[in-house]
């Protein structure tokens, strides 16, 4: 057994459904990029292939009343929070199945507040003032609740990242920042968006807790985070946790990256958190019908979303106020 | 008011009751700002709040316009119902994405898995002397962007009334308050069950002669040109829509089918203003009633310049007001 080698606050049980996870969110981003490749798309798909781990990990690090908001790429976050993949394929198919029931299509907006699954905006950094503002009501309220913010690098430059750092170290909110640092926004790197190495670094200029780990390492980031829901829930106040991950594959599902030269084949994953996570969990047969169950969900919610019927017209006028 | 027992408070005291009434009737109300807490708000409105809800439910913040507004809308996502100040109207630009995007759309775009009941306290108009960035009238932008409320009160009994309607609001609301009428006092009703009613315009001064719509300032600048014109024998209906979205068009259209003829005012700029939607409006709708072209007054196409007397000169004055009100009858 490897139960020695987890960290505080993940037993065997807990590891077995990270693995299962990570495999289901895998599987998921493949079938998104086949139907991308085969069919096309109502829109944009932004990838979170070889992030699924780091994203698993942080939301597993969460309680089940805790919040989140999510970043841009992928569906880790909100399938690791509990919504269901018929939900969330619906949402990406602009089907009535969707969370949205058929409105908000696309990667963007899947929501569930009664897991905590608080949305997101289409600018980048809306995040971090709404994040802020949930952990204020959890303050208020005293309900113990903690808000995880999820966010890209380039996401870090917007000044909503000042704003609310600011306020949330000043009132010690019950809030965690994750960077999910891939080195890319768009077409500009890392080194062109950031005159640090590491975001982590400006946790410091609002004196909260600014922590670096690898984003392949899933055990790491459940490591990080845990220790900064904790402390939040503690009323201890922010942490940033900077996980270092890669994007693997362009800006949306179909940038051909012109702009990159660091490519190499789209189909390996460096420091590939699944067959690490795989190996943790022994050879007691159990990963490999993990793998062919995460497989045979992703085909068949695809299978139903796909036949599931797309709104009806009147959706456009509905949901602008709170009694239409 | 049938029986009412009125107390005569000045507009800023008719909001800050509203403030409390509200607070105390409901815990998961609170409010932030710019030293709205310890200072009682720079021009005195929140005065007293803090004391007696204490430092947490009466927040003062960072000078930080997009945590004001942002963080107004996530505390609204997760259950409560925050109340924000921001110091002028005009810093609707500095919270921009927060206000036009975050608090009119997050419902829409989640398929209406979220409430979003934030009011947004915003001091608008001209004070005397605060100069082009800390004197707009903003409020025609929340009535562009679909998904926000828009609250202009003209009176203390307004202000108070569509106050606590908007706290008690499941959307988003835009509550400009005027601060050139923080001091004026009027009569309003007690009771915290005195709500006035989004969406119902008022017949401040009714009138055969031609229908003058009104918001903000102008209203009362409007009643006294009325005034002037009775004694030369013209009698102006003064309206007041009290809220721009929603917007009662049908008491509008009910005056202006009697009157035939309507001006409509505004402190904001005139062109692409509020009253270019209700004339538009007023056209479409009542066309075959009007002897008269519809008219508008609004500020000049210029910011507004610092210089307190210069400034006067931007905004219609109620010699404007009754010089085109006469001018329009004659036609
Ligand atoms: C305010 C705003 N500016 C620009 C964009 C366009 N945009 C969408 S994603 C993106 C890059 C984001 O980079 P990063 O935050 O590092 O996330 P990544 O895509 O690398 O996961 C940009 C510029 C936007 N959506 N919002």
């Amino acid at each position: 057994m490897t139960t020695a080698t987890l960290p505080d606050g993940l037993d065997h049980a807990g590891l077995v459904e990270l693995y299962r996870q990570v495999v289901t969110i895998r599987a998921a981003e493949l079938r998104l990029r086949r139907h991308v490749e085969e069919v096309g798309f109502g829109g944009f798909w932004h990838p979170g292939i070889g992030q699924e781990g780091l994203q698993a990990a942080a939301v597993a690090a969460m309680e089940p009343r805790d919040r989140l908001f999510y970043a841009h790429r992928g569906l880790g976050y909100a399938y690791a929070k509990g919504m269901s993949l018929d939900l969330l394929f619906g949402d990406l198919l602009g089907r009535v199945t969707g969370s949205t029931r058929g409105k908000g299509g696309g990667t963007v907006h899947f929501a569930d507040p009664e897991l905590g699954v608080m949305g997101q905006g289409g600018t980048l950094g809306s995040n971090f003032v709404l994040g802020a503002g949930t952990a204020v009501a959890s303050q208020l309220l005293g309900d113990g609740r903690v808000t995880v913010v999820f966010f890209g690098d380039g996401a870090a430059a917007r000044g909503t990242f000042h704003e609310a750092g600011l306020q949330a170290a000043v009132w010690k909110l019950p809030l965690v920042w994750v960077c999910e640092n891939n080195g890319w926004a768009i077409s500009a790197p890392i080194a062109e968006q950031s005159p640090t190495r590491d975001i982590a670094d400006r946790a410091a200029a609002y004196g909260v807790p600014g922590v670096v780990v690898n984003g392949q390492d899933p055990l790491a980031v459940f490591a990080a985070a845990h220790e900064a829901v904790a402390r939040a829930r503690a009323g201890e106040g922010p942490t940033l946790v900077e996980a270092k991950t890669l994007r693997i594959r362009g800006h949306f599902e179909g940038d051909r990256q012109p702009y990159r030269d660091d490519l190499t084949n789209p189909d390996e994953i460096p420091d590939d958190p699944v067959p690490k996570l795989r190996a943790l969990l022994g050879d007691d047969g159990r990963a490999d019908a993990l793998d062919e169950g995460a497989r045979a969900e992703v085909e068949e919610a695809f299978d139903r979303a796909l036949a599931a019927e797309r709104p009806d017209p009147s959706v456009v006028l509905r949901d602008v106020w709170a009694d239409g | 008011m049938g029986g009412r027992v009125m107390a005569a408070l000045s507009y800023a005291r008719a909001i800050n009751a509203a403030l409390a009434e509200e607070m105390r009737r409901d815990e998961r109300v609170w409010m932030m700002g710019q030293d709205v807490g310890r200072m009682g708000g720079v021009f005195g409105v929140t005065r007293g709040l803090m004391e007696e809800f204490g430092a947490l439910r009466v927040r003062d913040t960072t000078i930080n316009e997009t945590f004001i507004v942002g963080g107004a809308a996530g505390a609204a996502l997760a259950g409560t119902i925050p109340v924000v100040e921001l110091q002028f109207a005009d810093f609707l630009f500095t919270a921009g994405d927060e206000v036009f995007h975050k608090l009119a759309k997050w419902r829409y775009m989640h398929g209406g898995a979220f409430e979003m009941p934030v009011t947004l306290r915003l001091p608008t108009g001209l004070v005397g002397g605060a100069g082009a960035e800390h004197s707009q009238s903003l409020e025609a932008f929340g009535m562009h962007v679909p998904g926000l409320k828009v609250v202009l009160p003209a009176t203390p009994a307004d202000a108070k009334g569509l106050l606590k309607t908007a706290i008690r609001d499941r959307d988003p609301v835009l509550f400009f308050e005027h601060k050139g009428l923080y001091r004026v006092k009027g009569e309003v009703p007690d009771g915290d069950d005195v709500l006035v009613p989004f969406g119902q315009a008022a017949v401040v001064r009714p009138g055969a002669d031609l229908t003058v719509v009104a918001t903000g300032l102008m209203v009362g600048r409007a009643l006294e040109a009325a005034q002037a014109l009775a004694a030369e024998g013209i009698e102006l209906e003064v309206i007041d829509p009290r809220t721009l979205v929603p917007l009662d068009m049908e008491t509008i259209l009910a005056s202006v089918e009697r009157t035939g003829r309507a001006l409509v005012v505004h402190e904001a700029v005139r062109t692409a203003g509020a009253g270019a939607e209700i004339a538009a409006q007023i056209s479409e709708r009542a066309f075959f009633a009007l002897d008269a072209p519809v008219w508008r007054l609004g500020a000049l196409d210029t910011p507004i310049p610092q210089d307190p007397e210069l400034e006067q000169l931007v905004i219609p004055n109620v010699d404007a007001i009754a010089g085109a009100a006469r001018e329009l009858r004659a036609l």
